[in-house]
């Protein structure tokens, strides 16, 4: 648990993006996504998840559907806009460079 | 994103929000519940389970506050939930609701209309053409006793020939003529002016056109123009009233055009020229060639653009200095002028009652606040529970403050609509009261400036008095109030506000005593006339008929002995001039002595009365006898004077048998002799405050002047007088309007008019002051009492005596009303020093006042904490502790 790095502003929505790039999912799976594939690293709380979910879909990167659970729940899924997939690629290479640049100045020393 | 979709969002966020709402519930149960089905799941039992999921979800409504906040128009959408969310809580308790809001209404209310007339008299610029361009020409006579007096035909000709810096010098002066012809003949109130009057002063006509050059000429056509208000009542608005031919004061002459109805003449109020004139005609010819001495002009000037007001000035003094040097007529002294801003000579009176008033409105708005504030306090101190519970469960700290804020504006918006209709009120009421020196107030009106005044104060006063509530929120620590009902202690801010209030209501009663003792003096003093049971009125005879001496005393005489003869009538006589009417003032130089070498002649104020005048009057002879009928046009001149007068020229001497040299035609110089048959007791007729000037009495039968004014001493009530009054008048001249007719008591009620007014103002403050600081010590103390029950009633059980318990509040509230005193009395001190200038017969320092004050303040807080006190004595212990 102590290995758990507070989310960089901005991360999440890649994170989010990235994860419905995937395949539709509601608002756990999401979170339970992102956790499982960074082992844990990043756990992302409904209070930080949801106000993201609702700014994305607002944008119009994300789109939310009503459907109904295997238990007859009404459940909103979330799948990836066309906007969100340009988005998506834009905040990759933003993501990238961020990494390549920081990568140079830590070797730098 | 596009703009379109950004709007779309807003709409959706502002007008679906109930959708929306309900819709994120789903959401994040569906999440929580999925979650503590994982749970169960991963082998947890159910109850587990549900914890372990809610726990992990962190508050679900903190969670959901924070997704709001994340959509787009969150800001406002919140605003728009803290403002319902205010709306709502005080319906809930609308007692409170109706007490802040009317409170506030009175307070913003009472600031509103105040500035109302603070705009349109002093911060509105005068209605005419670059109007600071306008100064106003006094001549200065002080060494006369005159500081502020009018200007002579051949000075406004100087002045005109001389100056390079004005463009132009337009004078007045004030008269009546009658209008006959076409209905009952009417007296009216006319303003005589030079040709390019209206053109310096920048005001255009309505219809036709004003004077021009050449009006005037001894040849010319006689013209007039007529004000709107006669314009619509005796022409029915005719719009071919322009070019009609009427009698004017005997003569006929032509209408040439109409003034608009927005046209008032704004003159400095002592100028003696009304602001609602009826008709406007022109001078007499060669009016600038008149005697030098003769002072009746009130001159306007036009500066050129980009002059100063000290160049104007200097150079008019600098012409006056001239004609000192070139004119032997002004002797030694010379003739000095004095220019000054049309606009701040005109409020150079009323200036400082407005920011007095002002300045009271200003203390009575913040005792409202401050009570208000106390209110707001207690409620959010009577709410710490249900803050604690809410910030237990996530609510934030800002998110509070927020909503204090908006209940603050919410409340003080609503006191400001209610203050505005309050405002419109109290307009219609001081205009309703309005003393004739505060004429100018009908120009205040509650427009767009003046809205936006009461809305500033509102938001202001709203921002400080959710300080108080926020404090409280600030003092709310979750734990310790929710295991216990709240904390017993007393607010201690709201003590204090509730000191500053007392302390701001001493001011006001302090002042408010000042005022009315103030009143009381005036009211007290004696003018040296009677003015009860007397009707007086005003007739002008026109000069075609009566401008022999003959004619003029042969009617006065005919129409004094049917007066007399009326049933009812104890004495009846004519004078020039009646104390304290708007006319404009006559005086003159004396010399008891052939001319002193040099140095100018004293000046008195002239009058022109008719044998039995001073019996007639009510006024006292102190020696001497009256005039009598043998005082006429045939006989030797003959005066009256005043005691000042005998006693300043003869000292001890007895005056009767001298002679007085005086100026009865205006010459300029004292060269009629007259014998003195007569001293009367100095009447004020001019000021109630002071003895302005010593008092030369003609014989009117000698010196005629017309308009001629008429006091009748009956036994009953004088208006019952004027209609056999008028069926007189018809029976001797059919054609003569009688003008003015009202009990003489009406111009010394218009003379005391401005100190009774600011007599009830004040009054009406300081009760305003004192019953909502009455409203706050009773609400400290109460709340307090309702805070302290249970240890009251514990205190009766223990066997303490009501007697005791009522006395322990007591104290309390007199602690706080001590404070008060404490700090308000030194307050009042201070405000009063800057009241002196209104006072009169009393000294800032007046101890009655002081007294009065604090034995009103005392006996106020005492009962206040009499009524919460009873309350504390009636505790049970037992209903007490059930309560818990």
């Amino acid at each position: 648990m102590s290995r758990r790095t507070e989310l960089l502003k901005g991360t999440l929505d890649l994170l989010i993006l990235r994860t419905l790039a995937l395949e539709p999912r509601h608002g756990l799976a999401i979170a339970e996504r992102i956790e499982q594939i960074t082992r844990g690293t990043f756990v992302v709380k409904p209070g930080s998840l949801f106000p993201a979910l609702h700014r994305l879909e607002q944008e119009g990167f994300i789109a939310g559907a009503w459907g109904e659970s295997a238990d007859g729940r009404r459940v909103k899924t979330y799948h990836l806009a066309s906007a969100g997939r340009r988005q998506l690629e834009r905040e990759k290479r933003q993501w990238d460079r961020i990494v390549f640049a920081m990568g140079r100045v830590l070797a730098s020393g | 994103m596009s703009l379109a979709s950004r709007l779309a969002s807003l709409g959706k966020t502002l007008f679906r929000r109930r959708r929306l709402e309900a819709d994120l519930d789903d959401e994040l149960r569906g999440y929580l519940e999925e979650l503590a089905r994982k749970k169960r799941a991963g082998g947890l039992a159910p109850d587990e389970a549900r914890r372990a999921a809610a726990i992990a979800m962190g508050g679900l409504e903190s969670v959901k506050e924070e997704t709001r906040d994340a959509r787009i128009g969150a800001d406002l959408e919140a605003a728009m939930r803290d403002v319902r969310y205010a709306w709502r809580s005080l319906w809930r308790s609308p007692g409170f609701a109706i007490a802040t809001i009317l409170t506030l209404g009175l307070g913003i209310g009472a600031n509103t209309a105040i500035f109302s007339l603070v705009d349109a008299m002093l911060l509105s610029p005068l209605p005419y053409r670059d109007s600071t361009r306008l100064v106003f020409v006094w001549s200065d006579m002080s060494e006369a006793g005159y500081p502020r007096a009018p200007i002579s035909g051949p000075e406004l000709a100087d002045l005109r020939r001389r100056a390079r810096l004005f463009s132009g010098f337009g004078a007045i002066w004030a008269n009546s003529a009658a209008l006959t012809g076409e209905g009952d003949p009417e007296q009216l109130r006319v303003g005589l002016v030079t040709t390019d009057f209206f053109q310096v002063l920048g005001a255009e006509p309505a219809l036709g056109r004003t004077f021009r050059a050449g009006d005037d000429a001894a040849d010319a056509p006689s013209t007039i123009v007529l004000s709107d208000a006669l314009w619509r009542r005796r022409f029915g608005a005719d719009p071919h009233a322009v070019g009609r031919r009427v009698s004017y004061g005997g003569e006929p002459a032509t209408i040439i055009g109409v003034m608009p109805d927005s046209f008032r003449l704004l003159l400095p109020p002592d100028s003696a020229v009304p602001d609602d004139l009826q008709a406007w005609a022109t001078f007499w010819p060669k009016m600038t060639e008149d005697p030098r001495g003769q002072q009746f002009l009130r001159v306007v000037g036009r500066m050129k653009p980009g002059v100063t007001l000290a160049q104007g000035k200097s150079e008019i003094d600098g012409i006056a200095a001239r004609i000192s040097r070139e004119f032997p007529e002004y002797g030694a002294a010379g003739r000095r002028f004095d220019a000054v801003g049309l606009h701040a000579d005109g409020v150079r009176e009323i200036r400082p009652v407005l920011l007095a008033l002002f300045g009271g409105v200003a203390i009575l708005l913040l005792i409202t606040c401050v009570n208000v504030a106390g209110l707001l306090a207690a409620r959010a101190a009577s709410r710490r529970h249900e803050i604690s519970l809410r910030i237990a469960l996530g609510a934030g700290r800002g998110r509070l403050f927020r909503q204090c804020l908006a209940e603050g504006l919410v409340l003080s918006l609503l006191g400001a609509a209610a203050g505005v209709a309050i405002a419109r009120g109290m307009l219609a009421v001081l205009f309703a009261a309005r003393p004739e020196s505060l004429r100018r107030i009908a120009a205040a009106r509650i427009d767009l400036r003046v809205l936006v005044f009461a809305a500033s104060i509102a938001i202001l006063w709203g921002l400080l008095m959710s300080l108080a509530p926020l404090a409280e929120v600030l003092r709310a620590a979750p734990i310790a109030n929710l295991k216990r009902g709240g904390n017993p202690t007393a607010s201690p801010v709201r003590a204090f506000l509730v000191a500053v209030q007392t302390a701001l209501s001493v001011v006001l009663v302090v002042g408010a005593g000042l005022v009315a003792r103030t009143f009381s003096r005036i009211h007290g003093v004696d003018p040296g006339f009677r003015p009860d049971h007397a009707l007086s009125f005003r007739l002008a005879l026109p000069p075609a008929r009566y401008g022999k001496p003959e004619a003029f005393n042969a009617f006065s005489r005919r129409f004094e002995e049917g007066l007399r003869g009326l049933p009812g009538v104890v004495a009846a006589a004519a004078v020039s001039h009646l104390p304290f009417d708007h006319i404009p003032n006559w005086g003159g130089p004396y010399l008891a002595k052939a001319a002193a070498s040099g140095a100018p002649a004293p000046m008195a104020d002239y009058r022109a009365v008719t044998p039995g005048f001073f019996a007639a009057v009510g006024a006292r002879l102190v020696a001497g006898r009256e005039f009598t009928e043998a005082d006429d046009e045939k006989s030797r001149p003959v005066v009256i004077v005043d005691e000042r007068l005998a006693r300043l020229v003869w000292g001890g001497e007895s005056p009767l048998g001298k002679t007085l040299r005086v100026d009865p035609r205006s010459s300029g110089q004292p060269e009629v002799p007259a014998t003195v048959v007569g001293v009367v007791r100095h009447l004020r007729h001019r000021s109630l405050l002071e003895d302005v000037r010593e008092q030369v009495y003609f014989a009117q039968r000698q010196i005629r002047r017309n308009p001629v004014a008429y006091v009748v001493r009956g036994t009953g009530e004088p208006g019952a007088l004027a209609a056999p009054v008028r069926k007189l008048v018809a029976d001797l001249d059919p054609q003569l309007p009688v003008s003015e007719a009202r009990p003489l008591e009406d111009y010394l009620t218009d003379a005391r008019g401005s100190q009774r007014f600011a007599m009830i103002l004040a009054a009406a403050f300081a009760a305003a002051a004192m019953l909502l600081s009455a409203i706050g010590l009773y609400g400290v103390v109460a709340y307090s009492v309702a805070q302290r029950r249970r240890e009251f009633g514990v205190r009766l059980a223990l066997g303490a005596l009501p007697k005791q318990v009522r006395a322990l509040v007591l104290r309390q509230g007199a602690r706080v009303a001590a404070a008060g005193l404490v700090f308000g009395i030194p307050a009042a001190v201070v405000t009063a020093r800057l009241l002196r200038s209104q006072l009169f017969g009393v000294t800032p320092g007046d101890p009655l006042s002081y007294a009065g004050a604090i034995a009103l303040l005392t006996l106020t807080a005492l009962s206040a904490s009499w009524f919460a006190a009873r309350r504390a004595a009636s505790a049970s212990a037992l209903e007490a502790l059930k309560v818990e």
